[in-house]
């Protein structure tokens, strides 16, 4: 091994947070609060914790107000439950709803600028999927901060963190989980800017790295979201859950990936094919641009496979239009100012006289490390890894099932990441363990691998050429002739860019060795997901198997699947906790295996 | 309207290692809505793949792609080849690090070094006012609001601070300068003396020279020396 290989130096702290947006900040400020002075280090790979990637969420964030005369918590899990396919858990469903009305006071008095009305409340917006008395009507339940909720909590918990005394580690990566005896003892971490790699003893370790939107050609994630957590849990010996629960959002701006939200279809935007046919009437002859989600994903995906959609040249992006053209100005001004504003922005485009480019675009993970309602990462149903918490996108309590309505996921980071900061503060007063001594050997290999390969391939183009393989058969529509090629496709694709020799050799801000490093997590990533969606024949949320287009009971348990060897999986199933049904109260038969029919 | 075009792009490179910085002339086709991203991808995949440069959201909502374009400081993701061509009047158009922060390589800068002025101003609040709602929400009246409202919108992409001539010699800049102004005029911040008297400071807003620079290159159209002269003349009202 090369000499340039070794722990530049050993860092110790209380906790580490291994991910700097939403949820592990928020957990951190949690810990400041409660117990001042605790030692904690956050590490992000964005260039500094505000640019993470809850920065973008737009819409807002779902939460039962008690001060509301209609809307009451029992809806909201209603709402959850059904929307998850009845893949969600139950008890983590209870305890995220009870605790949401606390997190938005708990932002509010620390400063967020959540929009008003006019006695200076807290306004509240209607969601897809979010209703009052189980389905009657839509509720107000969603608090938001304009067209930026997503920024404004990521600036709050970001200031709160700051102000208990948090240390950032910016540019840094995760690389290696230390794992002894089942319990988690700190991370190996390599250092972009310089090139260096850390180890860092923790009493308490919190995963919060977000999504893995970037296995699809088309996403609306960040650069970042490569599945790093996930590769590095699998690469520890963990199960990942869920994986092929991913949701895709029918209408992506072509190019940035930007969502075109469901209001443009709301306030009458019409869906047309090459023809220019307005063609959701074939699909949904009633609902048309309204039908739910995943159903419009499919009928403008089934347009493109049918030869029906337009070829953007720039972007080599199959698509559909979106027309806009005959709504009124006071529409495009005053109803849908922002949406309509990116078409101009992005594409150049004025949707006022001009067709939109829109298609189905991948846009959250519902699966990812699992862990019970506290946080805690499990390596099966029933054992925790001690020490070890998973927060955010990255971590499935399973708050979301296999579909997630719009505003529920920053309302789980923050919850999630309260309640695995209640977690660690319980934990602080136990010694931390030693580091082991073979720390960081796994990551050396790994990485001097990288910097000696000599063969000549091109690593960006086996990267898009993997993202346009998932997206193509493990995207929207899945069967088992797709599965078996993507399967095939992702073990040759791991072949080429083994040996890939880089072109810049240095350790130091190397983007390129970054990049390499990503497209094995990546790969591996796409391969659970892949295997997972073969396994699983039944249609449930967002997966969606043509050939077999129903739900099936027989699935109904957590897809649980370890990897420690690229391609060989070891499956195994977590029951679904149907706790608010088992326990019989008011309303208990709304949480049993209901139909998902809006 | 053309289909694509043939640019040249002249990228200030830097290498740490060697301790060396050079000009890099790329030349490179591209269609007319990529953005400068998307033909940076391009170069990486095309011609050069050890070329680096920083963005994350792409969707202008993080402000992590801040270069300077022809002179301008602006965020690589939202800027069409198109608009480009057409703003500038030219196909060639020199990219370098914005000026705020040491080079790491290439066009990524130590942002955490341009951050150190926003982490002065302390951006959170400082001393939380008394809530006459215990419990629960401050009640703050949405014209209340407006008077800060746009200046919440920053991204902290440092345009303004590249573009504003004062920012290299000890000054806030006027972002930083700016956040503070929104918690003074937030109701629920109570330690507007330490902040005011930060701003009077030697770092402070007297270094400003109203040229108007940071509003002039906002790529979020956030009128910055409003907020800066704000301050300039204690009216918060
Ligand atoms: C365009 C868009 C709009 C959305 N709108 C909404 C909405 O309106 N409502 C809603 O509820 N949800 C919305 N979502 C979903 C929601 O924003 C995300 O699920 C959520 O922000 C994820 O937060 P997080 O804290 O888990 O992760 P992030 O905010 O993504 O933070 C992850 C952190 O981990 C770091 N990291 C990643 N990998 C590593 C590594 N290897 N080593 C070290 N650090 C690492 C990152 O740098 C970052 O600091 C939207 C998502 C998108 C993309
Ligand atoms: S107006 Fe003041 S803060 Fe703005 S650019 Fe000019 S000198 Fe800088
Ligand atoms: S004020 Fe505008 S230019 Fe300055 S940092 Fe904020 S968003 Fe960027
Ligand atoms: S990459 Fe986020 S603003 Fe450009």
């Amino acid at each position: 091994m090369q000499k340039k290989f070794k722990l530049s130096s050993t860092i110790q702290c209380d906790v580490l947070i291994i991910g700097a947006g939403g949820a592990g900040l928020r957990c951190a400020a949690h810990i400041l609060e409660k117990r001042p002075g605790t030692h904690i280090i956050a590490v992000t790979k964005v260039s500094h914790p505000q640019k993470s990637h809850t920065s973008t969420a737009q819409g807002g964030l779902a939460a039962v107000d008690p001060k509301d005369a209609v809307d009451r918590p029992i809806y909201h899990m209603f709402d959850t439950w059904k929307g998850s396919d009845c893949m969600a858990d139950q008890d983590v469903v209870q305890k995220i709803v009870d605790a949401a009305w606390e997190e938005i006071v708990w932002l509010e008095n620390r400063g967020m600028h959540f929009t008003r009305d006019e006695e200076g409340r807290l306004s509240k917006r209607t969601f897809g999927g979010h209703t009052v008395r189980f389905g009657e009507a839509s509720a107000f339940r969603a608090v938001f901060e304009a067209d930026r909720t997503g920024k404004g909590i990521m600036d709050n918990v970001w200031g709160e963190a700051l102000k208990g005394g948090v240390a950032f580690l910016d540019q840094t990566l995760l690389t290696e989980l230390l794992i002894r005896n089942d319990r988690c003892v700190g991370a190996v971490l390599f250092m972009e800017k310089t090139g260096e790699f850390v180890a860092v003893s923790a009493k308490a370790t919190v995963l919060a790295t977000g999504g893995c939107g970037q296995v699809f050609r088309v996403t609306t994630n960040c650069r970042q979201n490569t599945g790093d957590a996930h590769a590095v849990a699998l690469q520890a010996g963990l199960p990942l859950i869920d994986m092929e629960a991913v949701q895709f959002h029918p209408t992506g701006i072509v190019g940035p990936g930007i969502l075109a939200s469901e209001t443009l279809r709301s306030v009458g935007g019409i869906l047309r094919n090459k023809e220019l046919d307005p063609f959701m009437a074939r699909y949904a002859p009633k609902m048309k641009e309204l039908a739910p989600r995943d159903l419009v994903a499919r009928a403008i995906e089934t347009e493109i496979r049918e030869g029906r959609g337009i070829l953007n040249p720039d972007h080599n992006i199959e698509h559909i239009w979106i027309d806009l053209r005959h709504l009124s100005d006071y529409v495009h001004e005053v109803q849908i100012p922002e949406v309509s504003g990116f078409f101009k922005q992005f594409m150049n485009l004025d949707p006022r006289t001009q067709l939109c480019p829109v298609r189905p675009s991948n846009h959250y993970q519902m699966g990812g490390i699992p862990t019970n309602a506290f946080g805690e990462v499990q390596r099966s149903p029933d054992t925790v890894i001690f020490g070890l918490y998973a927060a955010g996108e990255c971590g499935c309590s399973s708050f979301h099932g296999f579909n997630r309505l719009g505003t529920n996921s920053i309302l789980e980071l923050i919850t999630m990441g309260r309640f695995v900061g209640e977690r660690v503060v319980l934990s602080m007063d136990e010694a931390a363990e030693g580091l082991p001594a073979d720390a960081g050997d796994k990551t050396f290999s790994r990485f001097a691998g990288y910097l000696e390969n000599k063969k000549e391939e091109n690593i960006d183009q086996i990267r898009e050429d993997m993202r346009r393989m998932m997206t193509e058969n493990v995207g929207v529509f899945r069967a088992e002739e797709g599965l078996n090629t993507a399967i095939h496709a992702l073990t040759v694709s791991a072949e080429r860019v083994r040996g890939a020799a880089l072109r810049c050799r240095s350790l130091q801000m190397n983007q390129e060795l970054v990049q390499r490093w990503e497209i094995d997590n990546l790969l591996s990533v796409s391969m659970v997901i892949a295997q997972g969606a073969l396994r699983r024949r039944e249609s449930r949320g967002g997966h969606a198997r043509v050939d077999f287009p129903q739900r099936r009971d027989e699935f109904n348990a957590h897809t649980l699947a370890c990897m420690t060897e690229f391609g060989k999986i070891q499956f195994a199933s977590r029951p679904v906790d149907m706790s608010i049904f088992e326990a019989k109260g008011d309303n208990y038969e709304k949480f049993g295996l209901i139909e998902r029919k809006y | 309207m053309k289909e694509s075009y043939s640019l040249v792009f002249n990228i200030k490179r830097h290498d740490p290692e060697a301790h060396k910085s050079w000009m890099q002339t790329y030349r490179i086709e591209a269609g007319r809505i990529l953005r400068f991203t998307d033909v940076l991808r391009k170069i990486n995949k095309e011609l050069d793949p050890t070329l680096a440069w920083n963005s994350s959201c792409e969707h202008a909502q993080c402000g992590s792609c801040s270069v300077v374009i022809n002179g301008k400081p602006m965020l690589a993701c939202e800027l069409l080849v198109e608009n480009a061509v057409v703003y500038f009047g030219t196909t060639t158009f020199t990219i370098e690090p914005i000026s705020v922060a040491p080079v790491l390589r290439d066009l990524v800068v130590d942002l955490e070094k341009a951050y150190d002025r926003v982490h002065r101003i302390r951006p959170f609040i400082i001393q939380p006012s008394k809530n006459p709602n215990q419990g629960q929400e401050y009640r703050i009246s949405p014209r209340r609001m407006e008077g800060y409202l746009d200046a919440t919108r920053c991204i902290n992409c440092f345009c303004c601070a590249t573009a504003c001539i004062s920012s290299h010699k000890g000054f806030l800049g006027p972002n930083a300068v700016m956040a503070s102004v929104v918690r003074i005029m937030d109701p629920r911040e109570d330690a507007t003396e330490d902040r005011l008297k930060q701003l009077y400071s030697e770092e402070g807003v007297y270094r400003c020279h109203t040229s108007k620079a940071c509003s002039h290159v906002c790529p979020k159209h956030i009128d910055v020396a409003h907020f800066v002269g704000l301050a300039k003349e204690r009216d918060f009202t």
